[in-house]
């Protein structure tokens, strides 16, 4: 029996690219309805936005906060989302791979699962959508909460993204595990995402003490959101938290990765005894 | 499985939506409890009243789109009973589910735990129902001419969600139209959308003078008069759409 | 040696108990209640390199947990798999280049995108040189005629165009084993034919082995020397589709078309109307008891007959007469039947 070569990083890469590609003409082929679905999604997620606006206008200040400043802290949530949304949109979608039997035909080819999985699907619709709101709102906002963007900042602001898109890949993986032991979380996952990340869309302090723990111990969005912003905007209420935790997400998000990649693997070995 | 999810999903979802907003108003008003003379227990009611309404005045979206996809309309069509009926005892049943499943528990939990004004007095009360079930009727004809695009449309997913997002900061259902700047306030008023949530909501508050209050019913009748004369004008068109390429 | 070894292989699932009503309903909510169901029991058989073999049974008798424990997508519960010397399960990915899985319900193409895209795709995952790949579209061009309708959008195609897509899809990195699971359901006559066609082609020139799971006897019938027969997880039959005939399908029938309509006919013994209609009867008997062409003279002479058939009852209605138990099958004589088959395969070739 020949041995059966690993794969090399370039083959690897290719194929990704190969994926990549066939998205973009997939998106190409219907670029007036994605389109629309783009607008469409944009449009919904403006509409918190449009809120926190009118609100702002007519109460000036919440808790403290600014226009600028809530709009800074949204941006972080848009953007980060958009992120993991252009890398992870399998990992997104994969309860429905599940119940479609995509995952079948994934086990049956060479290739790792997760490699499959991360790299057949791109959501050009939602990256544009979110990422058009969280563009918007980032450039409204980066100069009036007076950023001086030297090297620190920088990567400081880029480490954060990246760590909070980790953070809310893990988040959705946790959710697709479940689908190994056919149980649909969709639901609930939207649920549980979907609403954290709008309790996260607002300074973290506004809230009891228990939502406050359980926006950075449980469903971290914390770390998404608030902190980075802190880190930026140094608003009083910070002397609620240890000052630590302007630091953490991009550990948060590691740490999160690793341990659902864990469950993960427990997942699929159950998949592969139970089927689907 | 499925099932069991979705039915805690969705009352959980209502209860934490009214418990975020509460926290962002009690924030926004700080330690005063009152801003420009309206209360926080007010705004606290209002938020709280508008997110149970909307727990059971979702409605079934992708109806009518499905039925076309999977081809059943032209049966649907031949049977002996309106397709309009059909699609709206549907949405009247899948309410009435909705009422008894979410909205009960939810109404129970808010009494318990949030700060949830009684209604004005008992004839607002009644007044309130009535004006309940006249924005239901709004808001099913405004989401009928939608869900009629399905006939030309293969997919309804963006017209529908950029519905919502018009329906959700217009009428007045996260944001009470007071707060609103003048010139927004006088063009919704223009509109079917404060119809939905914004009259009934300020009738159980008091807030909607005696006079006024039958003003603010028919106001809300014209509309559901104009939505279906419009709706059945598209619903004409659809059906001869549907005849001309057969189904 | 053989390519596929299977043996004593069973499957096991987890099923969650449903309760009826809605106290029901909560309780399974709280407590939830499992069983055990078992897909497959104790199924051994083996299959040589480039044979070709049926895999048939009733829904639900365990076809796709077998089928999907042959690719490594699930773990046997019990027994053994070997396929060229390795176990799926644990070396799934290694054993994937060496099999190729046409799932006829659902397709592995890019529904939005040309044919060609999908095999530009598949060409980089499963690295194949742009010489084997030529060569192979080549071949898909002159018996699948893909070349018609491959810059077209899989949406467009129709299902018997994209059903020879997701086979030469499947066969693009040159497989040892082919899996079929449904490759002709809902196609038209012709559309199947040109598939058993192609099928049995590359069976012929790349000596492949194919495992087919259908519901169609005729893809088993045009294709399959050797069938297996799959009920309740177990094995009922494993041997020809020519010996099945040969032992169960031994009744006849002769249509015959008479001048004039005759009311009471006299048959031979052992043969019995079974169905009449203006001048035409149908008469049935059993091979072994009666010759054929003893009740062809009897009538030609006795009666002015018109015209004449004879049917061989039709492998479907055998099948299921073994489905439902109206025949009993030894599965002494099935396991035994082993080198009957490689014969008779010897002989028909």
């Amino acid at each position: 029996m020949e041995q059966i070569k690993a794969y090399k990083k370039i083959e690897l890469l290719k194929i990704l690219f190969v994926f990549f590609k066939m998205n973009l003409k997939s998106m190409l082929e219907y670029k007036f309805d994605r389109f629309f679905i783009a607008l469409a999604i944009f449009v919904r997620e403006m509409v918190s936005i449009v809120v926190m606006f009118l609100i702002l206008t007519r109460f000036v200040t919440i808790g403290g906060w600014t226009m600028h400043e809530m709009f800074f802290l949204y941006s972080f949530l848009f953007l980060s989302y958009s992120i993991f949304v252009f890398f992870f949109t399998g990992i997104r979608d994969f309860d429905d791979m599940v119940y479609q039997g995509t995952l079948d035909r994934y086990l049956i080819r060479p290739l790792g699962l997760m490699f499959q999985v991360v790299a057949a699907r791109v959501d050009f619709a939602a990256i544009l959508g979110h990422g058009t709101v969280g563009i918007l709102l980032f450039t409204y906002s980066c100069k009036a909460v007076g950023i001086v963007w030297d090297f620190k900042s920088v990567t400081y602001y880029i480490s954060a993204l990246i760590g909070g898109a980790i953070i809310q890949a893990a988040l959705f993986m946790i959710s697709s595990c479940f689908s190994f032991w056919t149980i649909r979380t969709v639901n609930l996952r939207n649920l549980i995402f979907f609403n954290c990340r709008r309790f996260a869309g607002y300074p973290i302090s506004f809230y009891p003490g228990l939502v406050q723990k359980l926006l950075i111990f449980v469903v971290p969005f914390a770390f998404v959101s608030y902190f980075p912003a802190q880190y930026f905007i140094r608003k009083p209420d910070l002397d609620m938290f240890w000052n630590g935790y302007l630091y953490l997400t991009p550990l948060v998000g590691a740490a999160m990765f690793v341990l659902v990649y864990i469950f993960w693997r427990a997942g699929l070995k159950r998949y592969s005894s139970a089927g689907n | 499985m499925a099932y069991r999810a979705d039915y805690y999903a969705g009352l959980i979802n209502t209860l934490i939506l009214i418990f975020v907003n509460i926290a962002i108003w009690k924030a926004i008003y700080g330690e005063d409890g009152s801003y420009d003379g309206v209360q926080l227990k007010i705004v606290l009611t209002y938020i709280v009243l508008g997110f149970l309404m909307q727990s059971f005045f979702i409605m079934d979206d992708y109806f009518i789109q499905n039925k076309i996809t999977n081809g059943l309309i032209s049966t649907d069509l031949l049977k002996p009973i309106s397709f309009r009926l059909l699609v709206f005892s549907y949405s009247i049943g899948a309410s009435g589910f909705k009422i008894i499943m979410n909205l009960v528990p939810a109404i129970i939990i808010s009494l318990l735990f949030f700060e949830f004004l009684p209604p004005f007095s008992v004839s607002m009360f009644i007044l309130f129902i009535l004006s309940l079930c006249l924005g239901y009727l709004v808001l099913y004809c405004l989401n009928f001419i939608v869900w009629l695009t399905a006939f030309w449309f293969y997919q309804t997913f963006s017209l529908v969600t950029i519905k919502d997002a018009l329906i959700a900061v217009l009428s007045g259902a996260l944001i009470p139209l007071w707060f609103m700047p003048t010139w927004l306030y006088n063009f919704i008023k223009l509109t079917p959308f404060d119809s939905i949530y914004y009259i009934p909501i300020t009738i159980y508050l008091g807030q909607t003078p005696s006079n006024e209050i039958m003003t603010c019913l028919l106001k809300q009748v014209l509309w559901i008069v104009l939505l279906t004369v419009i709706g059945h004008f598209i619903w004409k068109a659809a059906t001869k759409k549907l005849v001309v390429q057969g189904g | 040696m053989p390519i596929i070894e299977v043996s004593n292989l069973t499957k096991d699932y987890k099923l969650n108990v449903r309760k009826k009503g809605l106290l029901g309903s909560i309780q399974s909510l709280i407590i939830p209640e499992y069983k055990m169901k078992r897909a497959v029991e104790k199924i051994s058989f083996t299959i040589e390199k480039g044979d070709m073999v049926g895999f048939i049974g009733p829904n639900g008798a365990g076809k796709s947990t077998t089928v999907k424990m042959l690719t490594g997508i699930l773990t046997p519960t019990d027994g053994e798999i070997n396929i060229l010397g390795m176990s799926p399960s644990k070396q799934r990915k290694k054993i994937a280049t060496k099999i190729g899985v046409v799932f006829g319900q659902r397709t592995q193409l890019w529904w939005d995108l040309p044919v060609s895209d999908t095999f530009d795709l598949l060409k980089s995952i499963y690295r194949i040189s742009d010489s084997a790949y030529k060569k192979n579209m080549e071949m898909f061009n002159e018996l699948l005629g893909l070349k018609e309708f491959i810059t077209q959008p899989v949406r467009q195609l129709s299902l018997g165009q994209r059903m020879r897509a997701d086979i030469a899809a499947s066969l693009v990195h040159n497989p040892d084993i082919i899996l079929f699971d449904e490759p002709t359901i809902g196609l038209d006559v012709i559309a199947k034919e040109k598939i058993r066609e192609f099928i049995k082609v590359v069976n012929k020139e790349k000596n492949t082995t194919m495992l087919f799971t259908t519901h169609d006897m005729m893809d088993i019938e045009k294709t399959c020397k050797r069938m297996i027969i799959i009920d309740h997880g177990t094995i009922i039959y494993d041997g020809t589709v020519n010996e099945i005939k040969e032992k169960h399908g031994k009744k006849r029938t002769i249509v015959a078309e008479f001048a004039q309509n005759i009311n009471n006919i006299i048959l031979p013994e052992g043969v019995e109307i079974t169905e009449e209609a203006d001048n035409k009867k149908h008469m049935q008997f059993n091979r072994d008891e009666v010759q054929v062409s003893e009740v062809i003279s009897y009538l030609t002479s006795k009666y002015n007959i018109l015209d004449l058939t004879i049917k061989e009852p039709e492998i479907e209605s055998i099948i299921r007469e073994i489905y439902e138990g109206g025949i009993d099958y030894d599965k002494t004589v099935s396991g035994d039947s082993e080198e009957v088959i490689s014969e008779q395969l010897g002989v028909s070739r």
